[in-house]
């Protein structure tokens, strides 16, 4: 390899001789990306010959972290990692250790989780769908989404005392207890969300703005899915019906009767028709797991207050708000963790960007990448 | 996309009027009930105090347990151990007169705190709670508060009362000793 930067000069089509090319510099503190994303768009007038993501603003060296502390002492960091499904990262870390070191759930904890999880996985698309219309210029639907939004962060609040960096998984359980008042509270909560779905339709998805501005745009395929790692709701609406949750499904979630949503033409619209369908599928899911939710303890009677793992290393994986979410524990049968690689599903989606951007209107840009979903935190990690 | 013929582009005009005006029903409808129908969510906060959740995290504080009107920290560095931010200070040990150790120096810096609650999970003695302090600000970068400060001025009264009951226990433990010896002495004879 040469000195060269990736990008233009090393790539023949996008000739810096040319009388309109120049290069655009978008982020990293740009008002629609969503967080510290720099794009480098390499240009000829209006359109876009080479897009070069440029990423590590928000790094924190997680993963590093994760080296130098025992494994409970990591619990902290893990809802930090995305901080908008902070809940089921969290409750990934806590799974991931749980099989390292088999540790047995009681149910009531393992419903909880659920649960909490799949409020979490709605409360990230509802501000998903905000920031995407407002993105592209509706201001109205971002205040119902905020306003349903809030609903969810209340009730999680409720049980774990905080909004955003939950912490609330423990290994063998969960922290605190859910009480009546926040069955009834979700209760409310579904009922009122199931409402609220068609308004967004008509707000939203009927509006001829939106669907114009989405429409054809960002097209990723299959092929493109596959080649780039994409997961989540970006592949599923290139028509894969590939979800962790009923691929390999961990946890209790093949007890729940829920469908994978699927689209197939793989443009923006798409993804956001995905990510809509996902809230009802996980409204389902709460549905049921609150109606089944059985009472007993939510921590092993004997809690572990020594976690050592035998020496090996496991893969677990969850599906997060955006994608499939993995981590790799390498143990060398000490306290600490030898190895604990995160796989965030932002960083394989946002990979895909060079290739999906190449050809497109600098216009579009803002719709290509802010469809992706992506929390710049997470990719940086 | 292929281009729209006249009639299609036409309407095209309509179906995309038409849409404006839903939105535009939705967004009625939702002005209306906010007019006339909502509660004001706002909370006036410098005049109305947030009700906070149980759960609610703040600042660590010691507990008083009102048994002995004082907290329970032996101090042995358990929280100290496992808080990832390290904010955590605390000495203690044996303390002359009563068997029992006491923490003689708890530091805790709440800039650093990351409100975990790791330290209140592996806390042996259960001393440790959340505060329900929620507008805390730090004016400079040694934010360290002393959590052991309320409890000094009792603490020779606490060690005095402690030793009393250390001798009743014992009393009461010697009185019951010889009669728990028995039974599986004979038990085990035959």
């Amino acid at each position: 390899m040469s000195d060269e930067p990736r990008g233009a000069s090393s790539d023949p089509e996008a000739d810096p001789t040319h009388p309109e090319a120049y290069v655009l510099n978008m982020g990293p503190q740009h008002p629609s990306m969503h967080g510290v994303l720099r794009l480098k768009l390499h240009m000829i007038g209006e359109e876009i010959v080479v897009a070069e993501p440029v990423i590590g603003y928000a790094h924190r060296a997680h993963e590093k972290m994760a080296e130098n502390r025992n494994y409970l002492m990591f619990l902290p960091n893990s809802s930090r990692i995305d901080y908008l499904s902070g809940m089921i990262y969290n409750i990934g870390y806590c799974q991931a250790v749980e099989k390292l070191l088999e540790i047995e759930v009681p149910e009531r904890a393992q419903y909880i989780r659920v649960i909490a999880c799949e409020l979490n996985r709605i409360a990230s698309h509802l501000l998903w769908i905000g920031t995407y219309v407002l993105d592209i210029g509706g201001v109205t639907p971002f205040l119902y989404c905020w306003d349903d939004r809030e609903q969810i962060l209340d009730l999680l609040d409720a049980i774990t005392g905080s909004r955003l960096t939950y912490s609330y998984g423990r290994f063998g359980g969960v922290t605190m207890d859910v009480d009546d008042a926040f069955l009834t509270g979700t209760r409310t909560f579904l009922e009122r969300m199931k409402s609220r779905l068609p308004e967004y339709d008509t707000l939203v998805r009927k509006n001829v703005i939106f669907i114009e501005r989405s429409r054809g745009v960002g097209i990723m395929d299959r092929q493109t899915c596959r080649a780039y790692g994409v997961t989540g709701p970006c592949l599923r609406a290139a028509g894969v019906a590939y979800d962790v949750r009923k691929s390999e499904p961990y946890g209790i979630y093949d007890r729940f009767d829920f469908a994978v949503p699927t689209e197939s033409a793989g443009d923006c619209l798409a993804r956001y028709d995905v990510r809509i369908r996902e809230i009802e599928e996980s409204l389902k899911i709460v549905t049921q797991a609150v109606r089944d939710l059985p009472a007993g303890p939510i921590m092993p009677d004997k809690p572990k207050k020594k976690f050592k793992p035998a020496e090996g290393a496991s893969y677990f994986a969850v599906e997060a708000a955006r994608g499939a979410f993995g981590m790799y524990l390498v143990s060398d049968g000490s306290e600490v963790p030898f190895k604990l690689k995160l796989r965030t599903p932002s960083f394989s989606n946002l990979s895909s960007m060079p290739k999906v951007l190449a050809g497109t209107m600098v216009a579009d840009t803002i719709a290509i990448v802010g469809s992706l979903d992506i929390v710049l935190p997470e990719i940086d990690r | 996309m292929e281009t729209p013929t006249r009639t299609g582009r036409l309407g095209r005009f309509f179906t995309g009027f038409g849409s404006l005006f839903h939105g535009l029903a939705v967004t009625s409808r939702h002005f209306g009930r906010t007019i006339f129908l909502r509660k004001n969510v706002t909370q006036q906060y410098p005049h109305e105090k947030p009700t906070l959740p149980k759960a609610y995290r703040s600042a660590i504080r010691l507990i008083r347990f009102p048994e002995t009107d004082s907290h329970d920290c032996v101090g042995c560095k358990a929280c100290e151990r496992i808080c990832p931010s390290a904010c955590i200070a605390v000495d203690g040990g044996k303390v002359e007169g009563i068997k029992k150790k006491r923490a003689s120096h708890f530091e805790m810096d709440f800039a650093l705190c990351s409100l975990c609650g790791l330290c209140l999970d592996v806390c042996p003695t259960t001393t440790l709670e959340y505060s329900r302090l929620y507008d805390e600000a730090g004016y400079n970068r040694n934010w360290k508060h002393d959590l052991l400060a309320e409890f000094r001025a009792r603490e020779p009264a606490f060690i005095a009362e402690q030793r009393q009951r250390e001798q009743a226990e014992a009393e009461a433990k010697a009185q019951k000793a010889p009669k728990k010896e028995k039974p599986p002495k004979e038990g085990d004879a035959p």
